[in-house]
């Protein structure tokens, strides 16, 4: 019973973490793709960090800024909004560390749509967002795709941010990633093999779906 | 018509162009590297000179001086590239009717009659022959009701026989539609066929503006 | 499409929403190796009728999250290092500190070949060529062994042999696997193990002092609640659950 809840909270996190960062991450994956701005660099290497950062790391920093004694935290306390050991800060730390893995596929995508198609589209009286939404998003569809199965993938997977962030909570924060360690730890070994199971056969899932989709958009 | 004055840097290569076509249909003539295409992107905003005007029917469009730069998608040119670049993921329709916005006038039905399409409506854009794909194209440059036709190298895809095919069919856009036409070739015959005027270019700069037939 | 997926996302989502009401009850981070028995504990006290929230994890990881301002209530800490680190941020509510528990030492061997020392000086026999250990830079289990075996002299003479690893448990895993011949870990972790027997037991009075201390912290919104938890912890009830864990209380 226990794995169940656990699977069922790990994957509506991950889908709810991909679902949040699939707006956002796709328009600046075209952004980054087509358009040059200043401080365009600055935030290219920002949305990379969590790639290249250790997980521990970057869920430090989620906790430094949203705890009661961090910048944005002792806003959201006088909102009344508590982030940190709750499920917001699991999905959270799974968008976080998602979101690269979206915008670089993504990006290359779009950087794949040939620009004569969006020029000729312009010149068609096409506004920019006319133009990627009508033709620049429905010709990168396979790889916007593909970024977001890669995105919800290592959502499920996600441990060192959220463990940080949002600490293991039976019933309330412990992912299947969280929950494996436990068990681990305390030499529950059968346990967390069976939840590691349960793990790999979602990830076969998401992914086995995920290249189906994909073979179907791009036919 | 066209008032040009510009000039456009790409690297080492400078174009400089200063010219005034007040006809239904002008050539832009030369061998390739010329500046013929460069001409073509300035007119319709897909690249931005260094400094200049251009205005179309009094309708300033890019002036360096007055700070002014149209975006391509208010111009109202209608611009038919080299290969032709009709959107693979929509069908025929789909395509003609992209251009189109309340208050454009075009006219689904005439363009496509005059085009002789209308057999390809439903068609997807991946089942068109290449002289089909040249007609689809030109039709939805037209079906966006534009001030001015830009076509870059309308016939240079496309075999001998085929050429004979199509020329008729921008001979009679030049006859029956308002739009003035500008476009690129490098071949002789074609533009003798099409053209009233020639504006002979090579190595970036404008050689000579030649009346072929009277308008 | 796109408001399909969000929906979805947020159809998904809702029970996990649902299944988290607004929590009374006080927040307990407590080490990762007393996740079994603090559970027990928590069902005892439950039928008092107050219930608990624990997070468990590495107690560095505690620490470190206290210190960040997360809002816990109660930490109980698997060495005193890590409460240090609390209370030097000046987050412990004062004199809510206490030490609960004790722990030993204990010398792990495989199980397919065991063995029982007459005395400690056995680890250095070239037999055992890796001998794992935690991380003395890091993980509370390994500093301890350290500090052991230099107590004992015997570090200069191993010191080559050892294997750090990242976690106590690891430690272990790799003597129930075979990859080392030896490790030093807690005695309530081998209990647990099937595939590990114990060679030695640290006596508590040779070995190091390996307190479990749990304390208030300062920032809570429940100090009643809290001290109450931790008044549990000492109560007969929860020694004798701890007892039966393989954990000694302090005296």
């Amino acid at each position: 019973m226990e794995i169940w809840r656990i699977t069922w909270f790990t994957v509506a996190c991950a889908a709810a973490a991909t679902a949040l960062i699939l707006p956002p991450g796709v328009v600046l994956a075209w952004l980054l793709a087509r358009r040059k701005f200043p401080g365009r660099v600055l935030i290219e290497t920002f949305v990379s960090l969590p790639l290249v950062m250790p997980p521990v790391a970057t869920g430090l920093i989620l906790l430094m800024l949203l705890s009661r004694r961090g910048t944005l935290g002792g806003v959201l306390e006088r909102l009344g909004i508590e982030v940190v050991f709750t499920w917001k800060a699991v999905v959270l730390a799974m968008a976080i560390m998602g979101l690269p893995l979206l915008v670089r596929t993504a990006r290359a995508g779009f950087e794949q749509v040939n620009a004569r198609y969006e020029r000729v589209a312009a010149t068609l009286g096409a506004s920019p967002a006319r133009i990627f939404l009508t033709i620049s998003l429905p010709l990168a569809w396979p790889s916007v795709l593909a970024g977001a199965v890669l995105a919800f993938a290592r959502a499920l997977g996600e441990f060192g941010a959220t463990i940080m962030v949002a600490g293991s909570i039976p019933g309330a924060t412990r992912t299947l990633s969280v929950a494996i360690y436990g068990y681990a730890e305390t030499g529950q070994d059968a346990m967390a093999l069976e939840l590691l199971l349960v793990s790999v056969a979602i990830a076969l899932a998401a992914l086995w779906t995920a290249n189906r989709l994909v073979e179907r958009s791009a036919a | 018509m066209i008032d040009l004055d510009i000039e456009v840097a790409q690297g080492s290569f400078l174009l400089i162009a200063k010219v005034r076509l007040d006809a239904r249909a002008a050539a832009l003539f030369g061998p390739s590297g010329a500046g013929k295409t460069t001409i073509l992107d300035a007119i319709a905003g897909l690249r931005t000179p260094r400094r200049g005007s251009i205005a179309v029917n009094g309708r300033v469009l890019y002036a360096s001086d007055g700070g002014v730069n149209l975006p391509p998608h208010h111009r109202h040119v209608g611009y038919v590239p080299q290969d032709v670049a009709l959107f693979p993921h929509m069908g025929v329709r789909a395509n003609l009717l992209y251009g189109r916005h309340p208050g454009v006038s075009a006219d689904l039905d005439r363009v496509v009659r005059m085009l002789e399409i209308d057999g390809l409506l439903d068609r997807r854009v991946t089942d068109l022959s290449g002289g089909e794909r040249q007609r689809v194209a030109l039709g939805r440059a037209l079906m966006s009701g534009p001030s001015l036709l830009l076509l870059d190298e309308p016939l240079a895809a496309v075999d001998v026989p085929l050429r004979r095919r199509i020329l008729p069919y921008l001979q009679r856009v030049r006859d029956e539609l308002t739009v003035p036409i500008v476009y690129v070739s490098h071949d002789r015959e074609e533009v003798d066929e099409l053209a009233d005027v020639v504006v002979n270019v090579d190595a970036g700069r404008v050689v000579s503006v030649d009346q072929v037939r009277g308008s | 499409m796109i408001y399909r997926v969000l929906a979805l996302g947020l159809a998904v989502l809702w029970p996990a929403v649902q299944g988290a009401p607004a929590d009374e009850r006080i927040t307990v981070s407590a080490a990762v190796s007393l996740t079994d028995a603090m559970a027990e504990a928590a069902e005892a006290y439950s039928r008092t009728g107050h219930g608990v929230r624990f997070n468990f994890g590495a107690s560095n990881v505690l620490a470190r999250q206290i210190v960040s301002g997360a809002p816990v209530d109660v930490f109980v800490s698997a060495d005193e290092v890590q409460m240090d680190v609390v209370a030097a941020a000046g987050l412990l509510k004062a004199g809510s500190r206490v030490p609960l528990l004790r722990n030993q030492l204990a010398i792990a061997v495989p199980g397919d070949r065991p063995r029982t020392f007459r005395s400690v000086r056995e680890i250095a026999d070239p037999a055992f060529k890796r001998i794992a250990i935690g991380d003395p830079a890091a993980v509370p289990a390994g500093v301890y062994a350290k500090a052991y075996l230099q107590k004992e002299g015997l570090w200069p003479a191993i010191e080559a042999r050892i294997v750090p690893t990242g976690s106590v448990r690891a430690a272990l895993a790799a003597v129930e696997s075979g990859a080392a011949d030896a490790a030093i870990v807690y005695r309530t972790d081998i209990r647990v193990s099937p595939k590990a027997t114990v060679a030695w037991t640290v006596s508590a009075s040779d070995g190091p002092r390996i307190v479990y201390p749990g304390a208030v912290i300062g920032t809570t919104k429940a100090a009643g609640e809290a001290q109450r938890f931790l008044d549990f912890l000492r109560s007969s009830v929860a020694i004798r659950i701890f007892e039966r864990f393989g954990f000694t209380p302090y005296q």
